[in-house]
């Protein structure tokens, strides 16, 4: 009878140690994805300032106009990531004998959601956070990062995922930890802004759909194919429709060939798209993987993660590395960063069951003296 | 062919209840060659399917090598959404 009991207790013990790796493999994938999305946000950064770019957003020999330097470059920039990122995809699908399964992928319905998914969070949301930005200012940031809100809202809606009162508010303490990251958001309004979130809002959205729908989606789909079907498609679309776009809007349609081919052949520029575009495979890969094994609303938090992990890594590659000057952090960042560590604590954890385990202890070890 | 993950999940359409050793063996003779197709990829993609209401764990036991095993096990409403996604 002992020896059944002995068992049992083993079972239930190794069941909870399996499940409880589970559950931190997911955390840890998730706040990868933060990280590197601040990885790869550092060296797109640094990328947009060397060969060409130096000049296009410095001297501007070339003569672009006002237009063009706010809006296409950023698309352009964007497009090129995304773009390179794909190759790494797809390169990393061949290495490990899944580019089959991504053809087979590509021709189910799930594969053509990640399709959607992917137009939503790349070339909308992306080119809605660009022309926010320049309406709105840095207003821009803490609108945007409502996607974590609206991922778990969607979560919670469409795929019926856990999303409790403990969870909305640990959602909140990280919004409120975005908008101290963003700095002095609020001194930025002029009479744009409110036109500006609004554009802003639809980033947030696009980001919150592709994180819910994606992350659901690599439930079924295997994470790294559904991420070679992300950059394939925000490359392929950010080059041959948004880039076009801003340049007929700028009046010039040959810009968009004549910019991307300056761009593409621009070696100072393109060894840091390269390592840009490999980070961003990975934070990509890591947001919608840990989005299917915690579930929207965690997911997408610790995805939230970037917000700080952006300026810290930023600070650490263009002003400490590079010794670029105005990229230091201020108090604020920190203090937003550690409000938003309690943010994602109180989603995932129920303080309340650490402070019971605690007593448990407590009781347990007076027992046994 | 379907990708590997369609073939995993769509196996519990057809099965009452399974562990991840069960869907390797299952799927050997077609995705044998499948780098992915081992316990721990498969697990993992099935505790992946439980987080997302997809599948339902149906219990778990030791094996003999005082390994754990848990089983896994699609309510209709996966079943419905599986079979709605993936079709045959």
């Amino acid at each position: 009878m002992s020896s059944e009991n002995g068992r049992a207790a083993l079972t239930e013990q190794k069941y909870q140690l399996l499940k409880s790796n589970f559950f931190k493999k997911g955390v840890l994938i998730g706040g990868l994805s933060g990280l590197l999305y601040g990885v790869y946000s550092a060296f797109l950064t640094l990328g947009m300032a060397r060969g060409v770019w130096a000049d296009w957003y410095g001297a501007n020999t070339a003569g672009l106009s006002a237009f063009v330097i706010a809006y296409l470059l950023s698309a352009l920039g964007t497009s090129i990531n995304d773009a390179v990122s794909g190759v790494w995809s797809l390169l990393q699908a061949a290495i490990k004998g899944k580019l089959k399964d991504f053809a087979r992928t590509m021709r189910t319905k799930p594969g053509w959601i990640m399709v959607l998914a992917a137009l939503f969070g790349g070339p909308i949301a992306n080119t809605a956070y660009v022309i926010g930005l320049q309406m709105a200012g840095s207003l821009a940031a803490p609108i945007s990062a409502l996607c974590v809100a609206l991922g778990a809202i969607l979560g919670r809606v469409l795929y019926k995922q856990k999303l409790t009162p403990r969870m909305i508010g640990g959602i909140v303490l990280c919004f409120v930890a975005t908008v101290m990251i963003g700095g002095n958001a609020l001194a930025d309004v002029n009479p744009q802004a409110a036109l500006g979130c609004a554009i802003s809002f639809i980033a947030a959205l696009g980001w919150g759909i592709e994180g819910c729908v994606a992350g659901y989606g690599t439930s079924m789909i295997d994470y790294e194919i559904g991420i070679t079907i992300r950059q394939c498609t925000s490359g392929i679309v950010n080059t041959l429709v948004v880039v076009p776009l801003f340049a007929i809007l700028a009046g010039n349609i040959g810009l968009a060939p004549h910019l991307l081919g300056q761009a593409w052949t621009s070696a100072p520029a393109m060894i840091f798209f390269l390592i840009s575009g490999f980070c961003a495979m990975l934070t990509y890969s890591f947001w919608y993987k840990g989005n299917a094994m915690c579930g929207a609303a965690l997911g997408m938090a610790l995805n939230g993660t970037y917000s700080f992990f952006t300026p810290l890594c930023c600070w650490i590659l263009l002003g400490l590395i590079c010794q670029e000057p105005g990229w230091a952090l201020t108090a604020l960042e920190w203090v937003g960063a550690i409000v938003m560590f309690f943010g994602i604590l109180l989603i995932a954890l129920n303080p309340l069951t650490l402070f019971k385990k605690k007593g448990q202890k407590t009781a347990a070890s007076g027992a046994a003296a | 062919m379907k990708p590997l993950n369609y073939a995993i999940l769509k196996y519990f359409t057809k099965v009452d209840k399974a562990s991840a050793k069960d869907v390797v063996e299952a799927l050997k003779p077609e995705y044998g060659s499948f780098r992915a197709l081992n316990e721990k990829a498969v697990l993992e993609a099935l505790l992946t399917g439980v987080e997302n209401g997809l599948l339902e764990e149906a219990g778990h036991t030791l094996d003999e090598n005082n390994n754990v095993v848990i089983y896994f096990h699609a309510p209709k409403s996966g079943v419905d959404t599986i079979n709605s996604y993936i079709k045959d």
